[in-house]
């Protein structure tokens, strides 16, 4: 489980979102996929991943023009920007967030990642959020145990 | 040149999406948002706990949910039309359209052949897609025709003049979103112009940006002026339909506003829906270029 992990708030405007997606890429260590939202008294909110911002960006047409020639590029990635503008973290976050206890066992976190294609799980403990279990720390630290 | 219906001998499987947005019915308002913003869909379908259908919100629904001052964390079931109306896959699009002006909506599910499973939905942006992907492989198309500018174009074709709404409402800026809504309601509108003391338009609001403001928590009693979008997407009454779908759906909006003569006159609206009524491609010439595609295929 990892406790070192950002937050931010369904009130913070995506561009501030966008923005820790790209300062953690440009980061040694861990590269982000999803952030925890959380609300005023620190319980879980949701969970914003970069699918739902690229779902947000895609544009709604594409199976329309998707393989169209005469496509203006630049004019497509301006209106993306200007949509982007308006939203807040809270309007196109997965509410809905897959969550476990601190005490939950290594394949029981293996078996709900896999049933439920999931990346990454908080650990609520009394209604607080106080970790994530990444997959790729789950693989490391099982496959390490595995070899020993 | 003979003309022709476009939409014949399609089916609606061709037009319709395989992604079907639901959410279950014991979910919020809230909830229900954030999925449509972020699908960037009309409406959706709201399902029982057993995932059969059970209702349809749409953004109308969400608005008159803010309208009413109902608590944003309200189950979606307080809020459904029900029941959801279906078509099936092989029906042919004329008679979903058919259906969908019948009862007045703009949306469809689609089952399969037995009507069993659901597969599908259809929705008129979805069908002016396709109207549109038909247009542009045509070689009469305007498009494609650019290319042979010093030859006399033989075909009619069809202008956002001929089949935009006439008549358009404005709001002035100092107006509540209470009036922003109450217009939208009685005149049926998905967006309302705004316009300055000169009569001059500024902005637009659409039940997108009102489900944005519910969501915000914002009060119903602010003034368009401080949630209205702006610009205002325009285009010319005597351009091609052609030209001003392909505007539409490349800059994922839903409506055009139409001025004749001066870009501060307008004169109607164009909506995706209205290109969908057309029934047609954008041309006069359709019955040619959709059997060229068709040869294609």
């Amino acid at each position: 489980m990892t406790t070192d992990f950002p937050t931010v708030q369904p009130d913070t405007p995506i561009a501030d979102a966008i923005r820790i997606f790209r300062e953690s890429a440009h980061q040694s260590g861990r590269r982000l996929f999803g952030l925890i939202v959380t609300d005023e008294n620190h319980h879980l909110a949701g969970m914003l991943s970069m699918y739902d911002i690229l779902l947000y960006v895609r544009p709604k047409h594409i199976q329309v023009w998707g393989t169209m020639e005469d496509i203006n590029v630049a004019g497509l990635i301006d209106a993306a920007g200007r949509r982007l503008k308006s939203i807040l973290v809270g309007d196109i976050m997965t509410p809905d967030v897959v969550t476990i206890g601190p005490n939950v066992d290594l394949f029981m976190i293996l078996d709900i990642m896999i049933k439920k294609h999931i990346r990454r799980l908080p650990v609520i403990e009394e209604q607080r959020i106080i970790g994530i279990v990444y997959i790729s720390d789950l693989f490391n630290h099982l496959l390490e145990q595995i070899d020993n | 040149m003979e003309q022709a219906n476009t939409l014949q001998n399609l089916t609606v499987s061709r037009a319709m999406r395989r992604q079907v947005i639901c959410l279950e019915k014991n979910k919020s308002i809230n909830h229900g948002i954030s999925i449509i913003i972020k699908h960037k869909t009309n409406a959706l379908l709201v399902v029982d706990s057993h995932r059969q259908p059970a209702g349809v919100v749409s953004k109308t629904d969400i608005m008159g949910a803010y309208y009413a001052g109902l608590p944003i964390d309200s189950p979606l079931e307080y809020i459904m039309v029900s029941p959801p109306l279906f078509c099936k896959s092989k029906d042919s699009l004329e008679t979903a359209l058919e259906q969908m002006r019948t009862n007045k909506v703009y949306r469809l599910y689609v089952t399969d052949p037995d009507a069993e499973d659901l597969v599908g939905a259809l929705a008129y942006p979805d069908i002016v897609g396709l109207l549109y992907q038909y247009c542009h492989q045509c070689p009469y198309s305007h498009l494609n025709r650019k290319k042979h500018a010093n030859e006399t174009d033989p075909l009619l074709r069809f202008k956002v003049r001929e089949l935009m709404t006439r008549g358009v409402k404005s709001i002035p800026l100092h107006e509540t979103l209470t009036s922003v809504m109450e217009a939208l309601s009685e005149y049926r509108f998905g967006a309302i112009l705004v316009a300055d003391e000169d009569g001059l338009p500024t902005g637009v609001i659409s039940k997108t940006d009102l489900a944005l403001t519910y969501k915000h928590g914002v009060s119903p009693s602010v003034t368009a002026q401080e949630v209205m979008c702006t610009p205002v997407h325009t285009c010319d009454a005597e351009s091609l339909l052609e030209e001003a779908i392909k505007k539409m759906i490349m800059a994922d909006i839903h409506r055009l506003f139409v001025y004749e003569d001066q870009e501060d006159t307008i004169a109607g609206v164009l909506s995706l829906s209205d290109a969908a009524r057309g029934r047609s491609g954008s041309c006069h010439g359709c019955i040619s270029s959709r059997i060229k595609v068709e040869d294609h295929e």
